[in-house]
C-alpha cells in the first residue's frame, strides 16, 4: 500500500517536474533561435569600420557581459514601465521579457564567439575568393562562414550548456518553469527530492546538448 | 594582341620597403613573362595591384585595352566602376605562394565554385571543366579529397586548375614554389611549362631562375620599385646590362 502510494507521488511530481521543464525548453529553444542569428549580426556589426556603429555596439556587449544576467532579466520585465516617460510606458508580459533579455544577453556572447571564429580565417582565403570574382556575401556565405562555424562549435556548446541552467534564473520573474516547480514541491512536501530530480532534469538536458554537439563536430570533421 | 599595359604605376604603404614606383610594361597574348628581383623589390606588390588586391597610388592598367585604372592629369585615381570591374577581374587569374585553396570544399568543388556560382556556367559543364583540368595536372584521382590531404605540390597544382577553370586572358602566379619542399616544386613547375607550351598568357614572379630561363619569352628585373632591365631571357641571364642585374643573378649558379 505505501509502495503504491509513493509510486503515485512519485508519477506526480514526475509529471509536474516535466511540465515544468517543458517552459524551461521553450525559453532554451527561442532564446538560441533568436540569439543565434542576432549574434552574428552583432558581430559583423562590432568588426565594422564605421565608429557609429561599431562604438555603440561595443558598449552593449559590455552592457550585457558586464553585469548580473539575473538583473537584466528584471530590467526587462520592470524597467518599461518604470523609466520610460508617461504615456509610452509599457509592460511587457513575463515571459516575453524573459525571451527579451536572455536573447539579448546570449546574442552579446555569441557576437564575440562569432568575431573570434571570423578573425581567425586567414586573409588568404578572402584574397582567394576576390581573385576569382566572388562577391562580398558570396564570399562570406560560402567560403568564411562554414569554416567558422567549424572552429567556434567548442565555444558555442559551452554557452548553449551555460544557457540550459541559466533558465533557472527565470523563477526570479516568477514564471513557471522547472527550477520554479521543483522549490514549490520541495517546499511543499518537505523534501529536497524534488529539487534532486530536477537537477537529472538540467543533467539530461545537457546530454542531448552534448550530443548534438558532438554530432555535429563530427560531420564537420570531413575537412581540417 | 596586347592583354596587359601598365604605365607608370605607383604604390607604397606605410611601413614596408615593398614599393612599386614607376613601373611601366606591357604583356601580349601568349607571352610568357618572368618578372624576377630581390625580395622587398616590389615584385609581389605589383602583382596585387594588378590582380585588384591592392588600389594603386598612381598610374594606369589596361586589361584587353579596356581601362580598369587610370589618373588623371590632376593625380586623381579613377577605377572603372564595380559592374566593369567584376568583368575584368574574371579576365585575371592569380595562383598564391600559399595556395589559398578553400579547406571545406572537395579538389573538384574548389574548382567548380567560381565557375559555377561567378561565371554562371551550368554545374554539369565546370565539373566536367573541372575533371578535364584534373587530368591535364595529373590529379584525377583526387577530385574528391579535401585540400588537407594533398601534398603541397598537389595543392599548388589544384589552385593552378581553380584558376584555369575561370578562363582567364592573362594568369599571374606569385612565388608559386616558394612554399614548397624542393623536390615538389618539380612538379609545379612542369604544369605552367605545359601552360606556356599552350600559348597561355602569363607573368610569374619566381626566384627559379632556370625555370625563368627555360619558359620565358621575356624576363623584367625589378629592385627597388622600379624596373631595371628586362629581355629576352638569353640577354638578361647572358650579357646584363644593368650593375644591379648582375649583382643580382650573381646570387644565383646558373651553371
Amino acid at each position: 500500500m505505501f509502495v503504491l502510494e509513493y509510486s503515485t507521488q512519485l508519477l506526480k511530481q514526475l509529471a509536474l517536474l516535466g511540465s515544468g521543464a517543458l517552459t524551461t525548453l521553450r525559453i532554451f529553444c527561442l532564446t538560441l533561435l533568436i540569439s543565434l542569428p542576432l549574434g552574428l549580426l552583432i558581430a559583423l556589426a562590432r568588426m565594422a569600420p564605421y565608429k557609429w556603429l561599431n562604438l555603440p555596439v561595443r558598449f552593449y556587449i559590455l552592457i550585457m557581459r558586464g553585469t548580473p544576467l539575473i538583473l537584466q532579466l528584471i530590467f526587462f520585465y520592470f524597467a518599461p514601465s518604470a523609466i520610460l516617460p508617461e504615456g509610452l510606458r509599457f509592460t511587457l508580459p513575463r515571459f516575453t521579457a524573459a525571451i527579451v533579455a536572455f536573447s539579448l544577453n546570449y546574442a552579446a556572447y555569441f557576437a564575440e564567439i562569432y568575431r573570434g571564429g571570423i578573425e581567425s580565417i586567414s586573409l588568404g582565403q578572402y584574397e582567394a575568393a576576390a581573385v576569382l570574382g566572388f562577391t562580398k556575401s558570396q564570399t562570406f556565405f560560402r567560403i568564411i562562414l562554414p569554416q567558422v562555424i567549424k572552429r567556434i562549435l567548442p565555444p558555442v556548446s559551452n554557452e548553449v550548456i551555460t544557457l540550459v541552467k541559466d533558465t533557472a534564473l527565470i523563477t526570479v520573474l516568477g514564471i513557471t518553469e522547472l527550477f520554479r516547480v521543483a522549490r514549490n514541491e520541495a517546499n511543499r512536501l518537505f523534501s529536497t527530492s524534488p529539487l534532486f530530480i530536477a537537477g537529472l532534469f538540467y543533467l539530461f538536458m545537457n546530454w542531448l546538448v552534448t550530443k548534438v554537439f558532438d554530432a555535429a563536430e563530427k560531420k564537420l570533421s570531413y575537412y581540417r | 594582341m596586347e592583354i596587359l599595359r601598365v604605365e607608370n604605376l605607383y604604390k607604397s604603404f606605410v611601413g614596408t620597403e615593398d614599393v612599386v614606383t614607376g613601373v611601366s610594361f606591357q604583356i601580349n597574348e601568349g607571352e610568357v613573362v618572368a618578372l624576377i628581383g630581390p625580395s622587398g623589390s616590389g615584385k609581389s606588390t605589383l602583382l596585387r595591384c594588378l590582380t585588384l588586391l591592392e588600389k594603386i597610388d598612381h598610374g594606369a592598367i589596361y586589361v584587353a585595352g579596356e581601362p580598369m585604372v587610370t589618373t588623371s592629369p590632376t593625380g586623381e585615381v579613377n577605377y572603372a566602376p564595380e559592374a566593369v570591374l567584376r568583368k575584368i577581374r574574371l579576365r585575371l587569374g592569380l595562383v598564391f605562394q600559399s595556395f589559398n585553396l578553400f579547406p571545406h570544399f572537395s579538389v573538384l568543388r574548389n574548382i567548380t565554385e567560381a565557375p559555377i556560382h561567378v561565371a554562371g556556367i551550368p554545374p554539369a559543364e565546370a565539373e566536367a571543366l573541372a575533371r578535364q583540368l584534373l587530368a591535364k595536372i595529373g590529379l584525377s584521382d583526387k577530385a574528391d579529397a579535401y585540400p588537407y590531404q594533398l601534398s603541397g605540390g598537389q595543392s599548388q597544382r589544384v589552385a593552378i586548375a581553380r584558376a584555369l577553370a575561370m578562363k582567364p586572358d592573362i594568369l599571374f602566379f606569385d612565388e608559386p614554389t616558394s612554399a614548397l619542399d624542393p623536390e615538389l616544386t618539380g612538379e609545379v613547375l612542369k604544369v605552367i611549362r605545359n601552360l606556356a607550351a599552350e600559348q597561355m598568357t602569363m607573368m610569374v614572379v619566381t626566384h627559379e631562375m632556370a625555370f625563368a630561363r627555360e619558359v620565358a619569352d621575356r624576363v623584367i628585373f625589378m629592385d627597388k620599385g622600379q624596373i631595371v632591365e628586362e629581355g629576352t631571357p638569353e640577354i638578361l641571364f647572358g650579357q646584363p646590362a644593368n650593375e644591379r642585374t648582375r649583382t643580382f643573378l650573381g646570387n644565383y649558379n646558373l651553371g
